[in-house]
């Protein structure tokens, strides 16, 4: 059992995870949440909207499901694995979902997107194409002020459709 | 928060039950968290997380469905045999429990460990006579769902007993039963009222019956008046007359008693 306890020094908490597939090794406050630490120590891609679980921006991909990091306190992260938006493509060699955003129209001022792509990422894992209902209900969560959602619905159905065939022409 | 000095993420349930009654670590159990992550009392000192703990699985056990405590609404809307008892209910409340992000966090066990107005399980599962497995210092406890938040159980899940399962019986198989959430928009928090309605006929009579309110109140609670007119054999708008008035006497309001008997004599009229 000792190695299922931690104990906070000078009000830190010292935990190891594997973040976008990099073994790191943070010091997360006693009382911080998953977003604050993670923007603490460089990923700013994780967007701080409302802080009370309502709004999903601050979602990230922890252990293999979306998540809202400002409801997960950060020391429970530990020996975990989290995938941020840095994570998923870069500028040079977008996700698929990334390129689909941007070809659809579906970012305005962007705040939303990050959990929104990390969403949808969680959805076409799991469901590989899709109805319109099943990407309503994913992303349910991940609320979006500058659109009425149609855009984001349909680069989600392009994405799907984009990865499919690319799964296709792999041997 | 601030005061957490320990984070303890046992593997056994032994494990985590000997942080729970060891007054050093003043913890409190949570699973997913987001109800309370928040807003934990000061004089807890030790996180503990149950996450890593065997009591996810969805399973039938001697013909009844046996839900563990840590699985997730997201699991259970996602289970076949959710999905398939009692018309699917289980699983459609779950689906109708805030947002995924909140779905893919939130436990049952978590829903029910603390009575509160707009969990959405307790109104489910004391309808369908759920029972709920404790593990306490004196061993496994099993109590009808709805003596879990009377104070002569004596237990404060989370912080001296741990839910471990929630057993739902056989008998509720094949009943017919609607789960109704009346709140502003689907993944609203907060609901107006929330209904359980089932009923079993045989012929023209009904024989089973059971109406459940929440929303109004932490506890949800029966409508006992409600079901006797309904195994009377009572036309529908006279039982939900009756309805109404109980929702009325429960100090509901023109709107929800009024929505509420309406939405009930659908159901009535569906069966």
């Amino acid at each position: 059992m000792k190695n299922g306890i931690i104990e906070t020094r000078k009000n830190f908490f010292e935990i190891t995870l594997t973040v976008n597939g990099e073994k790191k090794e943070l010091s997360v406050k006693n009382g911080e949440f998953l977003l604050d630490a993670l923007r603490r120590h460089g990923w700013k891609g994780t967007k701080k909207g409302c802080d009370t679980g309502d709004c999903g921006s601050c979602a990230v991909i922890l252990n293999g499901k979306p998540v809202l990091g400002c409801l997960t306190p950060a020391v429970t992260a530990h020996c975990g694995e989290i995938t941020t938006i840095e994570g998923l493509g870069t500028v040079h060699a977008p996700h698929p979902l990334q390129e689909a955003f941007v070809e659809a129209g579906a970012v305005q001022c962007g705040f939303c997107i990050p959990g929104m792509i990390l969403s949808s990422k969680h959805l076409l894992d799991r469901t590989p194409d899709p109805s319109e209902a099943q990407i309503r209900k994913a992303l349910d969560g991940n609320l979006c002020r500058c659109t009425g959602y149609v855009k984001q619905v349909e680069a989600v159905k392009n994405a799907a459709k984009t990865i499919a065939g690319r799964k296709k022409r792999k041997p | 928060m601030k005061n957490i000095k320990y984070y303890a993420y046992p593997s056994t349930v032994k494990e985590a039950l000997a942080v729970l009654l060891n007054k050093k670590y003043k913890a409190m159990a949570l699973a997913g968290g987001t109800l309370v992550a928040k807003t934990l009392p000061d004089t807890v000192e030790t996180y503990l997380d149950l996450k890593n703990l065997p009591i996810k699985d969805i399973k039938l056990q001697a013909g009844n469905l046996v839900i563990g405590s840590g699985a997730t609404f997201d699991e259970i809307d996602r289970s076949k045999l959710c999905r398939s008892w009692a018309g699917g209910v289980i699983a459609a409340a779950a689906a109708k429990c805030s947002s995924q992000l909140i779905r893919n966090m939130a436990t049952i066990g978590g829903n029910i460990a603390r009575p509160h107005s707009f969990n959405i399980f307790p109104v489910v599962l004391l309808g369908l006579d759920a029972r709920v497995r404790l593990q306490t210092k004196k061993g496994a406890k099993l109590i009808d769902f709805q003596d879990l938040y009377t104070s002569g159980l004596g237990l404060r899940p989370g912080l001296d007993s741990l839910i471990m399962e929630i057993i739902i019986p056989a008998k509720t198989r094949k009943w017919k039963c609607e789960f109704i959430k009346l709140a502003k928009t689907d993944s609203s928090w907060e609901s107006y009222i929330t209904l359980f309605f089932s009923a079993e006929k045989k012929g023209k009579s009904v024989t089973q019956a059971r109406v459940s309110v929440g929303a109004l109140s932490p506890r949800p609670f029966r409508a006992p008046e409600t079901e006797r007119a309904m195994l009377a054999g009572d036309e529908a708008p006279a039982a939900a007359a009756v309805f109404a008035a109980e929702l009325e006497a429960a100090k509901a309001g023109e709107y929800r008693s009024s929505a509420a008997s309406s939405l009930f004599k659908r159901f009535l009229n569906s069966i």
